[in-house]
């Protein structure tokens, strides 16, 4: 029980933060885009930390997200919440979809939802559904157009992401997660369901990401395919959730905070160094520190929340 | 009666003398220009002359002392707070951001292209602080609801096609050029003009011009041999193909090694960005090629700032290690500094709304390097740098050839 108030504490001093970080640092949308790294490297962590299996795709569920987000409001005449929801089952309808992805794994699983990912935005940007989607010539949403309200909202998907993963660190469904990324075969003879395990584990990450995705539309409400279906949003959600360190809730709000705040700083401070500031981190992370931040404490035998 | 007399002095005093001292007091030592740019990535190649002609134009300015601010009646030193978004939207956003709230800049020039711009767009608008925008043309962005957006160096989409078309429609009568193929990139810029096109030469059928071929591929397409061949068997008159610069290239170079000839061909950069085309595909493969014959190539006489001529100079004296070339988008980024030196120079106060104001007061009164200069009262968007319809000689040489009141030579046409 104490561990679970441990998880619980930090999850509510991050939202807490989050939340009143706006009356401190006027820039919103940097703030904002810290509270959409937090919650896309903890859907990351869902299903990479707990399973294993590493989605380079990501993007695709948010991306669905975003356009399921846009189309809800261009054609259902539906406000920002709807649209969120619309947005979400958009992202988790995909992930259905993609669900026969999980008779691969390791690089093949990476490689084939990369795939699809990118498939996914082809026929979002397609020509022919200028109709349906705008094609590649973009949506305008200027009529929801509300940053605070689209600010809350990401706030809130930051909250429940967060229980949710504190949840998954201390309940029996969680351990059975671990039990399958440690050896699905023998979780399997344990009794653990495997493939019902990855599955919801999968459905939750997409939900997440589509959920982010939808905010991420309400915030810009201008944006053409190629921004919502940016690889950029997979590679920063699998950098820093690796950054920090998986399965757990520290290790992806420590690779937020510390990779995605230097990339700010140089990006503002410094920007003709960028790459080689950015590049020496990870590379002395990738050599010096493979399981992430926190295995710094956790080789130590301490356990980090 | 000594009193009265000091009290009137004094009072005189007061109202000839403390304006100036508040004005003095309350001038800003510089005038803050945010502008994100893209330094890398795929929008740099468009991005960076822009950046590197406002950065020309401000160190030149400042050289001279700064620019005129009307409101403080005395010139200011300009200062370019300028950050690199690597081509990302979402950097790009909050650059924006971090321009207007943390740089308090005075006044915010968006990235180049639709793409990076549309992001600035409602960040703007939601900190009402108007964006200079130099090359974003996307038409989504202009309406009537937003006053604080204003489209300074290109037409805005839906006008750059505007002769072209007509060129068409004048061929389609006089020299039989009728079946139309229309290939475009997928992308708002390209695919605006595309969809322009295809609805003059819907309302011109009687002209006898007809669509045979009506294709977009992505911008990223950078093999066009399949298509060149699909294009061929519908046996079209006139091939409109519209891309990026690395699609323009492709594109012709594909064509040289196929050796397959349109009689007629039209296509955007190998005149907006012409130095780069020939660089990369050589003056005999853009020979006979119809294209926009931009400022680059039409000698506009400014009323303002330098001629086509001296700027160029002047780029090649600044940047003489020939990374970017001199093309288009950099008379774009000088233009755009133009327009905010005489915005400067003529507006009551340095208030956003009264900024859009003084922009809209230089509208059809400023010629620069870049033309006329007119913007349009409800939407911002730039209607006045027109773009005309050259066609490419040999040695990289181009000639005018539509509208007439500006042609400096007439449109030939290859055989079938």
């Amino acid at each position: 029980m104490h561990r679970v108030f441990n998880d619980l504490g930090l999850a509510v001093l991050v939202v807490v933060a989050m939340a009143v970080a706006p009356s401190i640092y006027s820039n919103q949308l940097l703030l904002f885009n810290f509270v959409m790294f937090l919650s896309l490297a903890q859907g990351l962590n869902v299903i990479y930390g707990f399973t294993g299996y590493l989605p380079f795709g990501y993007v695709g569920f948010f991306g669905a997200g975003a356009y399921g987000f846009a189309l809800a409001v261009m054609h259902l005449g539906f406000g920002p919440p709807g649209a969120m929801a619309v947005g979400a089952a958009a992202a988790v309808v995909l992930a259905l979809i993609l669900t026969p992805l999980f008779r691969l794994s390791g690089a093949y699983f990476a490689i084939a939802n990369l795939a699809a990912a990118q498939a996914v935005y082809e026929v979002v940007a397609n020509p022919a559904l200028e109709d349906v989607t705008k094609g590649p010539y973009g949506v305008s949403l200027s009529g929801v157009f509300a940053p605070n309200a689209s600010y809350a909202a990401a706030v809130a998907i930051l909250a429940f992401t967060l229980l949710l993963v504190v949840w998954l660190r201390n309940s029996q469904f969680g351990l059975s997660l671990r039990a399958i990324k440690e050896d699905p075969i023998s979780a399997a003879m344990a009794g653990v369901s495997v493939v019902r395990g990855r599955t919801i584990a999968w459905l939750l990450s997409a939900l997440i990401a589509g959920l982010v995705g939808g905010s991420f539309a309400w915030e810009v409400s201008v944006f053409y395919p190629e921004t919502a279906f940016s690889p950029q949003f997979s590679i920063f959600a699998v950098v820093f959730a690796l950054f920090g360190g998986t399965a757990t809730l520290t290790g992806p709000l420590l690779g937020v905070f510390i990779l995605y705040g230097v990339y700010n700083w140089i990006g503002i401070s410094v920007p003709q160094y960028f790459q080689l500031i950015y590049g020496t981190l990870i590379v002395a992370l990738v050599l010096f520190l493979p399981n992430g931040l926190v295995s710094l404490l956790t080789r130590r035998g301490i356990r980090v929340p | 009666m000594l009193r009265r007399s000091v009290v009137v002095i004094a009072a005189l005093a007061s109202i000839l003398f403390v304006p100036a001292r508040v004005e003095a007091q309350t001038a800003p030592a510089e005038i803050r220009i945010g502008h994100p740019y893209a330094g890398s990535g795929p929008y740099a190649s468009i991005s960076m002359p822009v950046y590197l002609g406002l950065k020309l134009w401000v160190d030149r300015t400042n050289e001279a002392g700064g620019a005129f601010v009307k409101p403080f009646n005395k010139k200011i030193p300009l200062k370019l707070i300028a950050y690199d978004d690597q081509s990302s939207t979402a950097t790009a956003a909050t650059l924006v951001n971090q321009l207007i709230t943390q740089d308090h800049v005075d006044m915010l020039v968006s990235d180049s292209g639709s793409v990076l711009t549309s992001v600035a767009v409602p960040i703007a608008r939601d900190h009402k602080q108007l964006l200079f925008n130099p090359t974003g043309t996307g038409a989504a962005f202009f309406t009537k609801d937003n006053p604080y957006v204003v489209l300074l160096a290109d037409p805005a989409s839906t006008v750059w096609p505007k002769y072209i078309s007509e060129l068409l429609g004048n061929s389609a009568k006089t020299a039989g050029i009728k079946r139309v193929a229309l290939l475009y990139a997928t992308n708002d810029f390209t695919g605006t003009q595309a969809s322009t096109i295809r609805n003059y030469i819907k309302a011109h059928a009687d002209t006898g011009l007809e669509l045979v071929y009506d294709q977009g591929v992505p911008t990223a397409t950078s093999n066009y041999t399949v298509l060149i061949n699909n294009v061929a068997a519908t046996n079209p008159d006139a091939v409109v193909a519209l891309g990026y610069v690395g699609n323009d290239i492709a594109f012709l170079r594909n064509l040289q090694d196929s050796g397959q000839k349109f009689p007629f061909l039209f296509m955007i950069y190998p005149g907006v960005e012409k130095e780069e085309l020939l660089k990369n595909v050589g003056a005999t493969g853009m020979e006979g090629v119809f294209t926009y014959a931009m400022s680059t190539e039409i000698e506009y006489k400014p009323n303002f700032g330098m001629t086509a001529a001296e700027y160029k100079k002047a780029w090649h004296d600044t940047y003489p290690d020939g990374k970017y070339e001199f093309g288009f988008n950099a008379i774009a980024g000088y233009t755009v500094g133009l327009v905010l030196e005489r915005t400067l120079a003529t507006t009551e106060s340095l208030d956003q709304l009264a900024l859009r104001a003084a922009v809209q007061g230089l509208s059809g009164k400023l010629t620069t390097l870049d033309g006329p200069f007119e913007v349009d009262a409800e939407t911002g968007a730039q209607l006045g740098e027109i773009t005309p319809v050259g066609q490419l000689r040999a040695g990289g040489k181009m000639e005018a050839v539509w509208p007439l009141d500006l042609a400096n030579g007439k449109p030939t046409f290859g055989k079938k």
